[in-house]
């Protein structure tokens, strides 16, 4: 009986891992770092995903508009010199803050674009962690005048 | 999905735009639509995995990313996947130029 049920949890365990992509082999921060997508400040969610907000500033670049006229779609650039591994993007101007986490193997470039939506004016808060583990960050403004979240 | 990757000088530049309402859940209270958005995105360049991404729903519809590698030459295969709240995937590759 216990040898029977042994083989059906595995054949079931077998079943689910053959389900799931293959890209799940790579590190999924919603899954790793559930409470960081629930924070509704920049503040609280990069606590939560790197576990200090004590950063350095000055070695990120970010390339964003002053003023956005589409609140639907913001673009947002990231440059930086230093090697990062991980490069996560926040704002407050919706309900929560964490807009996405890029992660950077070996050999990557740190030359990065994207388009997020704002519904208002609010602080755009781009924070990596380097190969050497130090955290860097870097916040601009962004104003907004046509919100873009549905709304 | 749409991708293009280009190398220039050992430098590839990999911009791709998918296809997602990337509805949250404040957005599909006011649109009366299903909560929909993109999750995880993975790029691949022969079979190595160069960039990837863990999202939520506030990047723009439809989203687009553009990254940089050195990991890749003229001719190599570029393979990005995505995975939405669903668990629904979705693929795609072009060759780098």
């Amino acid at each position: 009986m216990q040898r029977r049920k042994f083989l059906s949890l595995s054949a079931a365990a077998a079943a689910v891992a053959s389900v799931l992509p293959a890209s799940l082999s790579a590190t999924d921060f919603r899954a790793t770092a559930p409470k960081a997508w629930e924070a509704p400040t920049s503040q609280e969610a990069i606590e939560a995903l790197f576990g200090s907000a004590e950063t350095i500033d000055g070695q990120i670049e970010i390339k964003a508009p002053k003023l956005a006229e589409n609140g639907g779609a913001v673009p947002i650039g990231i440059k930086s010199k230093v090697d990062l591994a991980t490069v996560a993007l926040f704002q407050d101007a919706n309900p929560r803050s964490a807009v996405v986490v890029m992660e950077l193997p070996e050999g990557s470039v740190v030359d990065l674009m994207t388009k997020i939506k704002m519904r208002k004016t609010a602080n755009v808060t781009v924070v990596a962690k380097g190969r050497d583990g130090k955290l860097y960050s870097a916040v601009q403004k962004v104003e907004v005048s046509i919100g873009g979240c549905g709304g | 999905m749409k991708i293009k990757a280009k190398e220039k000088k050992g430098v590839v530049e990999v911009k791709m735009l998918l296809d997602s309402p990337m509805i949250g859940k404040e957005e599909s209270e006011t649109r009366k639509a299903e909560v929909e958005f993109i999750t995880h995105i993975t790029a691949k360049i022969n079979g190595k995995l160069v960039w990837e991404a863990s999202t939520g729903p506030f990047l723009s519809k439809n989203p687009y990313f553009m990254f940089t590698t050195t990991q890749g030459k003229k001719g190599d295969e570029i393979v990005i996947e995505t995975v939405d709240n669903k668990g629904e995937t979705n693929s795609d590759k072009d060759k780098i130029k």
